[in-house]
């Protein structure tokens, strides 16, 4: 069984707010000029993992299943001229790379995941294994931007949300701990966990004790 | 910090590029043929003619379901052993772009058939089922450094035990989706790329590319004897000047290169400015060892050029004999550059290294096991 503390936790809720509406409230949390480029997905995991401090030696996992929304919209209506700008910031891990360059803070590693039924999983499995690595903190972050017309046509998140909690090896300080346990029969009927619900379990900060992935028994508790 | 994975073997490894499997495609590149060919952009809606290297038989603009499932089958179909996505058999998917050429094939018909591909999850469940994989597979997306970090974790969760062995499958296939963002950067043209060439103007190709890697505690001709990541952060598009960020993912490595005789086989995608910096920080570091790349000839097969290359290294080794920096000619940004075949029997490691967007860099040493 995998073992870590939670020692800090960091949630966005923002809902079914647009996008210029979390661009406002946001313009005092980053650097002058930088909301105005950056995707709502990147401001909400930007402002999760903001108070983390993110130092070099982190180990950052992050966890989207679709990503950025907005951007691959707009990039696809604007063919036959392709935007530039868009294309770039449609790729996967652009919220926190959005985030971390306008701080110009570097990660030695980076894991970006991206998934759709057993994606919590994946994603705590990283990081629990990063922990293993050596690394002395682990950061896992996710989120999801709403979107509008791929939403339409049941390919985006229906909500934004974003969260950021730190892990380590230590109790000194924590507030939760999290285990992941590998023994659990493979044949047992896992419940339903999306990247959502993750977020729903951690944003309430419930208590939670459940097989989301095959052979992948997560346990949440807080102090 | 990136972990020495001494006790990981390569045991078994497949490509698929627009040459065929690693072999011809091995063939083809000591040979100094090149796959990229001028393409409209935008495919069916025309554009300008752009060098991209597609695999035979496949139509540029996606189908329902894609087209390119018909060659990675034939790749597919190599991947030794059963029960992949079982518990203790984990599969680790990796890609940049997945089926998001669908997304642009429903945006411009309006086909719904397009959207069962569209999203990564959607297309990795679609692949996943009809190759068979159970559903233990993980799915990283970090652009052109994607396959590296299959192998890193796929490399943890065998030094944890919670794996037999493990598969890292790697796929990109082109779209006007791709080609045509890479062409709006104003760095994909009408002239062929020449990677680590000094000259006037840069310019990338583009290519279709797949591979796997089946990784093992004990099994296998070769081992992963390190492997690095580091994030610069430092903009999107462009690294620190000084080369510091490439460096800083090169420096846990070097412990490990002490006192070896390697090749290196580099990102090289034919830009001026990243060419440049990444030659220049690999000699500075690795004095004399020759380094080459070979997306002037396959183009840059962006999620799974990690993989990929990888895999051809790894047959370049069994078979003494590795290409050159196909398409380049003089002068190179450094005398390391090696434009021709060249002997590799004397070498016992290669050092495989990838770039990519946002700073991201990855490197890895393979050596005989």
């Amino acid at each position: 069984m995998l073992e870590r503390w939670i020692t800090a936790l960091h949630t966005e809720d923002p809902a079914l707010e647009e996008p210029a509406a979390t661009r406002d409230r946001f313009k005092s949390r980053f650097p002058r000029n930088a909301t105005r480029r950056m995707t709502q997905l990147g401001l909400l995991v930007g402002s999760a993992l903001e108070p983390l401090k993110l130092t070099e030696t982190d180990t950052l996992v992050y966890a989207s299943a679709f990503a950025e929304t907005r951007a691959i919209e707009g990039y696809l209506d604007s063919f036959p001229s392709a935007s530039p700008t868009l294309f770039q910031t449609s790729i996967h891990p652009s919220a926190v790379q959005q985030a971390l360059i306008v701080h110009q803070q570097p990660v030695r590693e980076f894991f970006p995941l991206t998934g759709g039924a057993h994606l919590p999983a994946q994603a705590i499995e990283v990081a629990l294994l990063a922990s293993g690595a050596g690394s002395r903190r682990v950061i896992l972050c996710g989120g999801e931007e709403r979107g509008t017309w791929l939403l339409e046509n049941n390919s985006a998140s229906d909500r934004a949300f974003a969260f950021a909690l730190a892990l380590s090896t230590s109790p000194d300080g924590a507030i939760g701990r999290l285990t992941l346990d590998h023994a659990s029969d493979a044949d047992a009927a896992c419940v339903r966990f999306l990247l959502a619900d993750l977020f729903d379990v951690l944003h309430a900060r419930r208590p939670f004790d459940g097989l989301i992935a095959p052979s992948r028994r997560l346990t949440l508790s807080w102090s | 910090m990136s972990v020495p994975s001494t006790s990981i073997h390569l045991s078994a490894c497949g490509a698929l590029t627009a040459f065929g499997d690693e072999s011809t495609t091995l063939a083809a590149l000591l040979d100094g043929r090149r796959a990229l060919a001028p393409v409209p952009v935008l495919g069916a809606d025309g554009g300008d003619p752009v060098p991209m290297a597609l695999c035979a038989g496949r139509s540029f603009d996606e189908t329902a379901p894609p087209g390119w499932l018909a060659p990675l089958r034939a790749l597919t179909d190599r991947i030794p052993g059963e029960g992949w996505g079982s518990p203790r058999r984990p599969v680790f998917v990796t890609s940049s772009n997945f089926g998001v050429g669908s997304l642009h094939a429903f945006r411009r018909t309006g086909d719904a058939a397009h959207l069962a591909y569209g999203t990564p999850h959607r297309c990795v469940d679609w692949l996943a089922e009809t190759l068979g994989w159970g559903p233990n597979v993980t799915t990283f997306s970090h652009a052109c450094v994607s396959a590296h970090l299959g192998l890193e974790q796929a490399s943890r969760v065998l030094a944890a035990n919670l794996a037999d062995e493990a598969l890292v499958f790697s796929f990109d296939f082109l779209s006007p989706f791709v080609a045509g963002g890479f062409h709006a950067l104003k760095i994909l043209n009408a002239d062929l790329p020449t990677p680590y060439q000094d000259r006037e103007t840069g310019s990338i190709g583009l290519g279709d590319g797949a591979a796997f890697a089946v990784l093992t505690r004990d099994r296998g001709d070769m081992k992963f004897v390190a492997q690095s990541l580091h994030n610069e952060m430092h903009h999107f598009t462009a690294n620190q000047a000084d080369g510091s960020g490439f460096s800083a993912c090169l420096a846990p490595l070097l412990p490990f290169t002490a006192g070896r005789r390697f090749w290196l086989k580099g990102h090289g995608t034919g830009t001026l400015e990243a060419g440049r910096l990444e030659a220049g920080v690999l000699a500075r570091h690795f004095p004399g060892f020759p380094l080459v790349s070979w997306k002037g000839a396959l183009g840059h097969t962006l999620g799974s050029c990690g993989l990929v290359e990888l895999t051809i290294a790894a047959t370049a080794i069994r078979h003494g004999r590795a290409p050159g920096t196909v398409g380049s000619s003089g002068p190179t940004f450094t005398p390391e550059v090696v434009l021709s075949p060249f002997e590799i029997g004397a070498f016992d490691s290669v050092l495989c290294t990838s770039n990519a967007f946002g700073g991201a860099h990855a490197a890895l040493l393979l050596s005989h096991a």
